[in-house]
């Protein structure tokens, strides 16, 4: 059976239910197609079990998708954080030159698409092979993760300027009072109050990140979504049945880093006390 | 020439743009003195402090404070705050460390104690200040008075030569005044040298040395506090005073 065209007419169904009188005056015909087909649904089980077992036997192949996924993610965020959060603090702290060619290039790297700077980036000007102890990394998977990775320090850079410029210059000043130099004042007063304010923002960056390394196609990778495009182009009854196993191992993914940021922004948040 | 004066304003102006927010202030300090600044507000009183540890900076004038002269562009500003404590209006606490680790901070990063001699030292700090158990509490834990004996006593914990108070009690209800000066007072009796920018005028007339009546930018006049207060020599002393009265 047609898994997506069941789901979509179940959608219908429990929308005409919901409102009666308009599905029936406009899409008379929806809802009493829909009344016969709905019978035929199983509604312990979303999809084909044969599809199911389609996925199950290639998740194998998913499997390595995944882990190019979560590879691509960490390290871009890592890249991410080291490149963004120096040029979130020059674009609030610094002057002159350093400042203005911080603010140019993150603009320029927002303003491009994720596709345009992955093809430069790995034809224009070309990201040897790197090799690690435990083994190489591929000129393509190098040149994602520079691509999304200074992606995400030009997005980086804004959010730990938005949480360096909220903290009050009060702060700034009563450490540079009690004889802390200007970078040590940044450091020891203003930084730890930012990054705490920098984790919603962080959430979002982290989040986006991780569903925007599917774009890696682009330069010939195969990650989690590329692999169940090319999984369902093979069994096109699958479609569904893909789409919902990779949905929920992104929902996984995403889930339990937003609870674990989460719990630092609350392990770490100041104590405020009641309000008087 | 040898100057015995402690710290010595001369002539100091300074100017916001086109705006003169100082115009040729002097006035001396001699080592334990307590001066207080009194004048309306935007008479360049807080402004007057901060140049004196830099925060501001004065544009014309000499400010020499134990010989060393503050204003030039060789002084180490950071060993001169490290010798300045300062006390703000809004009291500027670190927002994310407790009172302990806020008075511990300078110790640790500035004078290089370790972790164990700092706590030592801002432990003693709190208690000098009435907050022996308040320890482990963060400044939005603490009431308004509180946090100010916090700021006085994260200033005295690197052991100042000069202390100054910008307004200290005017961000504080009331009733958490009393707790601020009792405390300040305190370190008057132990010699503390104050500089000090307030409106409270009883405090004033009870420990400063000196009162300098600003207006704007101007030192009007100056004096010790029987003959300021009871004896104005120029009119608008005479008038900011009864402003200031009426609201009492």
């Amino acid at each position: 059976m047609s898994a997506p065209g069941s789901l979509a007419l179940a959608a219908a169904d429990s929308l005409g239910a919901l409102a009666p009188s308009t599905a029936a005056g406009e899409t008379p015909l929806t809802a009493a197609t829909v009344g016969s087909v709905s019978e035929s649904i199983d509604w312990w089980l979303v999809g084909d079990p044969a599809d199911w077992w389609f996925v199950l036997r290639n998740v194998d192949y998913l499997g390595g998708g995944l882990l190019l996924t979560v590879g691509l993610t960490v390290a871009s965020i890592l890249l991410g954080f080291l490149v963004g959060f120096p040029a979130g603090a020059v674009e609030v702290y610094g002057d002159g030159r350093w400042k203005r060619l911080v603010e140019t290039v993150g603009v320029v790297l927002r303003g491009t698409p994720i596709v345009v700077i992955l093809l430069v980036i790995y034809f224009v000007v070309g990201v040897p092979q790197v090799n690690l102890g435990i083994g190489s990394i591929s000129p393509a998977v190098s040149a994602g993760i520079a691509g999304l990775g200074l992606r995400s320090a030009a997005y980086q850079s804004q959010i730990f300027r938005a949480a360096l410029g909220s903290v009050d210059d009060g702060q700034l000043e009563a450490g540079r009072a009690v004889g802390l130099s200007r970078f040590e004042s940044i450091r020891y007063v203003v930084v730890p109050q930012a990054l705490r304010r920098s984790i919603p923002g962080f959430q979002n960056e982290f989040t986006i990140v991780l569903k925007d390394t599917s774009i890696v196609f682009a330069i010939g990778l195969a990650e989690l979504l590329t692999r169940g495009y090319d999984l369902f182009t093979q069994q096109t009854t699958a479609v569904l049945e893909v789409i919902l196993f990779i949905s929920g191992i992104y929902f996984v993914l995403t889930f339990t880093t937003n609870r674990a940021l989460d719990y630092l922004g609350t392990r770490y948040a100041i104590p405020e006390g009641e309000s008087t | 020439m040898s100057d015995d004066v402690f710290l010595r304003v001369n002539d100091v102006s300074k100017w916001y743009g086109d705006e003169q927010v100082l115009d040729e202030v002097s006035f001396e300090m001699d080592r334990s003195d307590v001066t207080v600044l009194i004048g309306p507000s935007g008479s360049g009183k807080s402004t007057m402090l901060r140049c004196v540890n830099r925060l501001a900076e004065a544009q014309e004038g000499s400010i020499t404070l134990d010989g060393e002269e503050v204003l030039s562009p060789d002084t180490d500003v950071d060993r001169l705050r490290r010798e300045v404590g300062m006390v703000f209006q809004s009291f500027n606490l670190f927002a994310h460390l407790s009172a302990l680790g806020n008075v511990a901070l300078g110790p640790r990063r500035v004078l290089g104690l370790s972790a164990a001699e700092a706590r030592e030292r801002a432990t003693s700090q709190l208690e000098r200040v009435g907050l022996a158990d308040q320890l482990e509490s963060y400044p939005a834990e603490l009431s308004g008075g509180q946090q100010q004996r916090v700021g006085i006593a994260r200033a005295l914990a690197m052991e100042p030569k000069l202390m100054l108070f910008d307004e200290p009690t005017s961000a504080l209800d009331p009733e958490l005044i009393g707790e601020v000066l009792e405390v300040m007072r305190a370190l008057v009796d132990e010699g503390m040298t104050m500089l000090v920018v307030t409106h409270e005028m009883s405090f004033a007339r009870a420990v400063a040395d000196e009162v300098v009546f600003l207006d704007d930018g101007r030192v009007v006049e100056r004096g010790p506090p029987e003959q300021l207060f009871e004896r104005p020599e120029k009119e608008r002393t005479g008038r900011f005073l009864e402003r200031i009265a009426s609201h009492d």
